[in-house]
Order: structure tokens, then C-alpha cells, then sequence
């Protein structure tokens, strides 16, 4: 699919983004009194997977996720995450679906939804090695008593990764996979709607 | 991250109540009934991701994903931290200095801090531009286009985000100054937002106007 009028669907498209912005941010107002308390759950739930005893608490408090572990003692400090951090590439995300034109038409809202779940997911998981890597390298004698080196430096690298690369990489992956025929029109791209 | 007063992500608090949360107990069992046979050829989501990854769209997101993997492993070695991201991140709080002189502060570069009278801000890991431009690099290198408009790409590019990450630390230095309750909000929302889309923007712009200029004709 080629447009006819070359650059006139990117200008379209870049006249949007400020306003899709807007309603992105919005958006992410509304949904993240919802969120924040069912993404600390489902983290909490992952993190204990298999864990004995099932110790690892996320809390949420204000818009920050407490993280610790209950069978440690009671005056013992808890770290605090933001979860802004966490979850602020819902933004990015949303705004360049809301900015294409009709983004919910042909059976897109299908492919939104699972990239909104992959996003999830990486939200989730990234809170997970936030906890993990927190209770592999940062709780002393305990964390070398209870993790091995490999695995305190898989929980390391995995919190890294899920901190910056997949939360900066993740919005623009998901948007040209859901949205790859427009993206195609977009840049002018003859033929490569095709395999 | 960018630092004022107290560094953001983590910090220490106090243990929250008893009764702040719902515990909820592992589930290790409920995980025993799942179908483990991904892998074969029938199986339809395995045979969708296969079709999808054949497709342009499927190359595309995993030569993307695979150079920026790379890229981000390579930055995440120490000697190259040591010796590229931390020289890179003091060039660019120099950067922002000059800037920040230029309209009259007061401002000096120590180590990755930039300070002044008024206000000192630490340039972190996330904080640098790398972050923006590795992911800008990476799609501009798995696209497919002539190697030498990678390459012209890559360079303008690495400028532009330069100039946008200058222009996004010394906005945070003045709402640090004026208006610190923000700093936060402004820092981690609205500025590492903007760098997403900008990044975008920028690649979108690069494919329509630079890589497939002539190639379409």
C-alpha cells in the first residue's frame, strides 16, 4: 500500500500526536487508580510462584509498590518503587495508536489488546525482577545465604533489562507489530505488507 | 535517572501495616494442567508467531529486538561503562552546562553532577540520551534500507537526540528550580515520554524522507 499524496499521511499523522498525547496521558490518569493496585497483585502472585515459603509482598502505597518480604523482621526497612516508572510507556504507546487514523478498525482492536496485555506483562514482570533483584543483591547476609551467584546476576541483568531496554524499546515494537500495514503507509513503503 | 535531593526509584520506608496488603498464597499447582508442547507445527500460536516473524513486519521486530539486545548487553559491561557511557554522560552534563551558562546560571559540571547555586542535578544511567539513540540506532539498522543511508541516519539522528536530551536536562534543571514538587513527575512521565515518541518521530521521519527517498522512484 503506497499513498498517493507522499508525505501528506506522516504530516497527518505528526498534526495528531500532540492531541493523541493529551489523550494518552489522560487515558493513563483514569486507568492507574485501577492498575496500579491489580499490577502489584499479579506481581506479588508471580513473585511468589513457587517460592517457600510464599514470603515476597508488593504493596501498594499511594502510587509507589512497597517491596519486601513478610518473614523478615518487623522493623526491617522496605524499598519503595514508583510506579510511574513502571508503567509511564502506556503513554508513548497510546499516543501513537491514537494518532493513526481509525486505530480500532479492521479487527485491530484485536492485535491492541494483545500488545496492551504484552505491555502488561512487562509491567508486571519488570515489578517481579525489581523484587527479586532486590532481595538477591541487596539484603546482605541473607541474599548470599539464599541466592547463588548466577542467579543474582540473572536477577540483575533481567532488572536492567525490563528497567530501560523493554521499557523504552517496548512501545514502538508493539505499535509497528499491531500496526505494521499502516506503519508501511506511513514511511511510503510499497510491497512490504507482503512476506 | 536525573537526581534531586533524594535519588528517585528506590528508596528506604518503613515497613508498611499488617494489614496494608492482601496476601495471597503460590500457586505453584495451578500451573501443573498446562500444555507444555509449544513447539509444534500445529499448534496455532506457535504457527502464528512463525507466520507473523516471516513476514516484514515479523523480520523487522526481530532484527530490532536482536540489535538492541546486543546494544544493550554491550552498554551493560562494565568496561564499557566504565570507559564510554560514564565519559559519555559527563560530555553531556558539559553540554547542558554551557547551555545553562549561556542563559546565565552559574552552572559547573562535577563528575556527573551539574550544579549551581540554585540547583544540582546527577545525569544517571537512563539519563544520558544513550538509551533514545540506541533505540533510534536500532531501528534505523534493522529497516531495509542502503547501508549508507543507515549510516547518514544513525549520524543525524545521534545529533538530534543529542540536542533533544540537552534540551530536556536543562528544562528539568529550571522546573528543579522553580517548581521542585514537579521535578518528579516532569522527570519520569512527561520528559522519558517524550523521548519515546521523539525517537519515533525521528525514525518515521528518517524511513519517509531519507532511507526510501530515491530507492521508490
Amino acid at each position: 500500500m503506497r499513498s498517493r499524496r507522499p508525505n501528506a499521511d506522516l504530516r497527518a499523522f505528526l498534526i495528531r500526536l500532540p492531541a493523541a498525547l493529551a489523550a494518552a496521558v489522560a487515558v493513563w490518569f483514569l486507568v492507574r487508580p485501577l492498575y496500579n493496585p491489580a499490577l502489584c497483585a499479579v506481581a506479588q502472585e508471580i513473585a511468589r510462584f513457587g517460592e517457600r515459603p510464599a514470603a515476597s509482598m508488593v504493596v501498594l502505597r499511594d502510587n509507589d509498590a512497597l517491596l519486601g518480604r513478610s518473614d523478615l523482621r518487623a522493623n526491617s526497612e522496605w524499598l519503595k518503587l514508583p510506579m510511574t516508572q513502571l508503567h509511564f510507556n502506556l503513554v508513548p504507546f497510546l499516543a501513537l495508536v491514537l494518532a493513526l487514523p481509525a486505530p480500532l478498525s479492521g479487527g485491530h482492536w484485536r492485535k491492541l489488546l494483545v500488545a496492551l496485555g504484552v505491555l502488561a506483562l512487562s509491567h508486571a514482570l519488570g515489578l517481579v525482577w525489581e523484587l527479586k533483584a532486590l532481595e538477591a543483591l541487596s539484603m546482605g547476609p541473607w541474599s548470599r545465604a539464599t541466592y547463588s551467584d548466577l542467579a543474582r546476576n540473572v536477577y540483575g541483568t533481567l532488572r536492567y533489562f525490563f528497567n530501560i531496554p523493554v521499557t523504552f524499546a517496548l512501545p514502538l515494537v508493539l505499535w509497528v507489530a499491531v500496526y505494521w500495514e499502516r506503519v508501511v503507509a506511513l514511511v511510503n513503503l510499497p510491497a512490504m505488507g507482503e512476506a | 535517572m536525573c537526581q534531586f535531593g533524594v535519588r528517585s526509584g528506590w528508596s528506604p520506608v518503613s515497613r508498611p501495616s499488617p494489614g496494608g496488603a492482601e496476601l495471597s498464597t503460590c500457586c505453584a499447582e495451578s500451573a501443573r494442567g498446562v500444555d507444555r508442547s509449544g513447539g509444534h507445527r500445529d499448534n496455532p500460536p506457535v504457527s502464528k508467531i512463525r507466520e507473523f516473524l516471516a513476514t516484514p513486519a515479523g523480520r523487522f521486530v526481530w532484527r530490532y529486538v536482536a540489535v538492541l539486545s546486543v546494544g544493550f548487553l554491550i552498554l551493560a559491561l562494565r568496561p564499557v561503562n566504565d570507559h564510554v557511557v560514564d565519559p559519555y554522560t559527563t560530555f553531556v552534563a558539559n553540554e547542558s552546562r554551557v547551555v545553562l551558562n549561556l542563559l546565565g546560571e552559574n552552572a559547573r559540571v562535577v563528575g556527573q553532577v551539574l550544579t549551581s547555586p540554585r540547583f544540582s542535578v546527577t545525569i544517571f544511567n537512563g539519563c544520558n540520551g544513550l538509551e533514545a539513540i540506541l533505540i533510534f540506532v536500532s531501528g534505523v539498522l534493522a529497516f531495509p534500507a542502503p547501508w549508507l543511508r543507515k549510516v547518514v541516519g544513525v549520524a543525524l539522528g545521534f545529533v538530534a537526540i543529542q540536542v533533544f536530551n540537552v534540551i530536556r536536562v536543562v528544562s528539568l534543571f529550571y522546573v528543579g528550580v522553580w517548581r521542585p514538587q514537579w521535578f518528579n513527575v516532569s522527570h519520569v512521565f512527561v520528559w522519558q515520554s517524550l523521548v519515546i515518541v521523539f525517537g519515533v518521530v525521528l525514525w518515521l521521519v528518517w524511513v519517509r524522507r531519507y532511507a526510501l527517498a530515491k530507492t521508490q522512484r
